[in-house]
């Protein structure tokens, strides 16, 4: 059984064509027309995908009582309205924010980020190059030996930040702020230090990384 | 242009009027004032002394007036008719005390010399024709004394005899045959007076038309919160109360036309706004469809067509999004919030964003920025919107030059600076993808409204873009 979505828009349409990407993907959808219930129909639901512009009950209203009611499911906004306040809007309780027209690809890019950033990703192992990663069990094994790659906290932790922003560029601030929650420093060289025993321990050949890219000029990136 | 007519002033209450009333006056002042004065003075004068009994209501020094002795002398000479010489007599030695100053005898029917006694002057005993012309010739036409001689009974024909007084001019002032100083400064008062009636009045004239004009200089200066002036209270209907009548009615105009075009350009906003939302909808319907046959078995050709389509319609959401965040932004519904930001912290965020997408199209993605912050007054929300329009504009109109650079930059002012080159054909080259205008004209309204300065330069080679917190001075292309 796939992960279940909730998604809710108006547009006979762009539904159909939604709904059936996304089941195509492997996803259970619950798709609604308006959001009068759509409380009710979160229950179990791993995901909302939520139209800004709706009949009745608007989108920014919806998504602001299903965050009421649960407050760590996350919450993607698709809408045709591309203004800089209506994404500080949304944002507000939305982790993410799509504008139509959109790719399907990207939406689906958009919703796995999400999911795996909420945590509820599925036990299955993620493949990383060389490396098997179990996320539940926060445990890495390596295909190439068979052996358990053992990391320190914050190894893990920075590793697992990574993952949740699997395909993602994060800068140093990110990352740093992401992992310790204190603000970034100028000039810390901690994360970079932390980052080259990660690397060690993880890459093939630590001086050229395949697991960890580094983007020059803009920080790091794990590729799915 | 139509001509609004206005009622002309009617003459009475005019400022002309009032002006010529002016200047009527002071015409009229040589002429006629003057003289006017002076006869009206004098007709005082001569009203009080005529009016005045010998030994009542009259002061001291007034009964020493030339015009008052001659005239009481006469009086009393005609109340003596008949009198005895004894009482004659009598009534000169009486007025001698009472006028002190005056010396006065008579010379009776026989023309004896009889003076009060005590009397100052030296008489001869009897007067006869000669002893009369010398006298006569003595006072009547010296200049300092003053002498009068009456008949008695004021009647020559009686021949009773005369009586004569003579005082010395010295004894009764100056006032005689002039005016006293106090007179005098009476009457150069009044007409200073009038002098300085005339000169208040026309002061306060031109005051007050002054004041009404700075009135109606002001009330055009200060605006209210339209940017109109506010209209003034009319209060008269001369000339300047016209012209405020007619400044009212410009203003009224004014603002049902600001009116009028705020209510278009909200209009034109709403239009634009609900028609990009319904454009949108539409695109992805159809992008939805392209994709879906993109599934499908197609020809070589037909693919490549499909890919044409799909980043036309790429294209033309980017425009409808441009177009209506230019909308939103021009309107003035986004306040600015400028915070102290590391700069090259949000460039580096946004170019992480973008990345994949220039690894995507096969850019070279040369980022080089300095590692330390680089504090600058941002609205972080505007700067990234700034970075994400020239971002997009080198990804679609630069995408022939596979590079994109993010590197800083000293600019005029010595300060750092963020340069977004290209290695496109330029901004001149029509690559036959338009469109670029708008997403620079968001560019340029945002580092305009957040103060920093964005200089372009662009060639065949390719385009650069420099943004700085100071406006550059450097020659190069430069946004309005």
């Amino acid at each position: 059984m796939g992960i279940h979505l909730l998604y809710i828009e108006d547009d006979a349409e762009i539904g159909t064509w939604v709904n059936d990407d996304l089941k195509g993907r492997g996803y259970e959808v619950t798709w609604l027309q308006n959001g009068e219930r759509a409380v009710d129909h979160a229950a179990g639901c791993r995901l909302v995908i939520l139209d800004v512009m709706l009949p009745g009950l608007d989108g920014f209203t919806v998504g602001q009582r299903l965050k009421k009611a649960y407050p760590d499911l996350p919450i993607l906004m698709l809408s045709a309205r591309t203004s800089i306040d209506d994404k500080l809007e949304g944002l507000q309780f939305a982790d993410d924010y799509v504008t139509k027209p959109f790719h399907p690809d990207e939406l689906a890019a958009r919703i796995e980020v999400l999911l795996r950033r909420s945590g509820s990703y599925s036990s299955e192992a993620l493949a990383l190059g060389h490396l098997l990663v179990y996320e539940r069990e926060n445990r890495i094994m390596n295909k190439d030996t068979g052996e358990e790659i053992v990391l320190t906290g914050k190894q893990f932790q920075i590793f697992m930040y990574l993952l949740r922003h699997l395909g993602q560029i994060l800068t140093k601030e990110q990352i740093y702020e992401g992992v310790w929650g204190d603000p970034y420093l100028d000039g810390d060289k901690t994360l970079m230090v932390h980052i080259r025993y990660l690397r060690e321990k993880l890459e093939r050949d630590p001086a050229n990384p395949e697991i960890i890219e580094t983007i020059r000029g803009v920080g790091y990136r794990v590729k799915a | 242009m139509r001509k609004t007519k206005l009622p002309k002033p009617r003459f009475r209450g005019s400022l002309l009027s009032r002006y010529l009333l002016l200047i009527l006056i002071a015409l009229l002042f040589i002429p006629v004032l003057f003289p006017a004065s002076v006869i009206g003075y004098q007709v005082v004068q001569n009203m009080a002394i005529g009016n005045a009994l010998p030994d009542a209501g009259i002061q001291p020094e007034e009964r020493y007036q030339t015009i008052h002795l001659e005239k009481m002398w006469h009086n009393e000479a005609k109340r003596l008719k008949g009198s005895t010489p004894e009482e004659i007599d009598r009534r000169l030695r009486e007025l001698s005390e009472e006028y002190a100053k005056v010396d006065m005898f008579w010379v009776d029917a026989d023309s004896h010399v009889r003076q009060p006694a005590g009397g100052r002057l030296h008489l001869p005993e009897t007067w006869d024709a000669a002893d009369a012309i010398s006298y006569m010739k003595r006072y009547r036409g010296a200049t300092q004394q003053f002498s009068v001689i009456a008949f008695i009974g004021d009647d020559e024909k009686l021949n009773r005899g005369f009586m004569v007084m003579q005082v010395s001019k010295a004894a009764i002032g100056p006032r005689d045959g002039g005016l006293s100083a106090r007179e005098s400064m009476v009457f150069f008062g009044i007409i200073l007076l009038m002098f300085v009636l005339f000169i208040i009045v026309s002061w306060m004239f031109f005051m007050n038309m002054r004041r009404r004009l700075l009135r109606l200089q002001s009330a055009m200066t200060v605006q209210d919160g339209s940017g109109l002036p506010d209209p003034i209270a009319v209060r008269k209907s001369d000339e300047i109360g016209q012209l405020e009548a007619a400044f009212n009615g410009m203003v009224d105009r004014l603002d049902r036309s600001l009116k009028r075009e705020r209510e278009e350009e909200e209009l034109r906003k709403r239009l634009i706004a609900n028609l990009s939302h319904d454009l949108r909808t539409p695109l992805t319907v159809v992008r939805s469809h392209v994709y879906s046959l993109q599934k499908e078995q197609l020809s070589e050709r037909g693919q490549e067509l499909l890919k044409l389509t799909e980043t036309k319609l790429g294209d033309l959401a980017g425009l409808i999004d441009n177009l209506l965040s230019y909308n939103l932004l021009t309107s003035g519904k986004y306040t600015l919030h400028p915070e102290r930001i590391d700069v090259l912290r949000i460039v580096r965020e946004s170019a992480a964003a973008w990345y994949p997408l220039w690894e995507k199209e096969g850019f070279e993605a040369d980022i080089d920025l300095p590692e330390g912050p680089v504090y600058w007054m941002l609205d972080a929300q505007w700067f990234r919107r700034i970075l994400d329009n020239l971002f997009q504009n080198v990804v679609r109109h630069a995408r022939s030059g596979q590079y994109i650079g993010i590197r800083t930059a000293t600019d005029a002012a010595g300060g750092l600076a963020i340069v977004i080159a290209d290695k496109g054909k330029g901004m001149q080259a029509s690559s036959g993808d338009k469109g670029a205008g708008i997403g620079l004209a968001i560019v340029g309204f945002l580092t305009r409204e957040m103060g920093l300065g964005m200089e372009i330069r662009s060639a065949e080679g390719g385009t650069s873009v420099m943004i700085s917190p100071a406006a550059g001075d450097e020659p190069g292309l430069k946004l309005r």
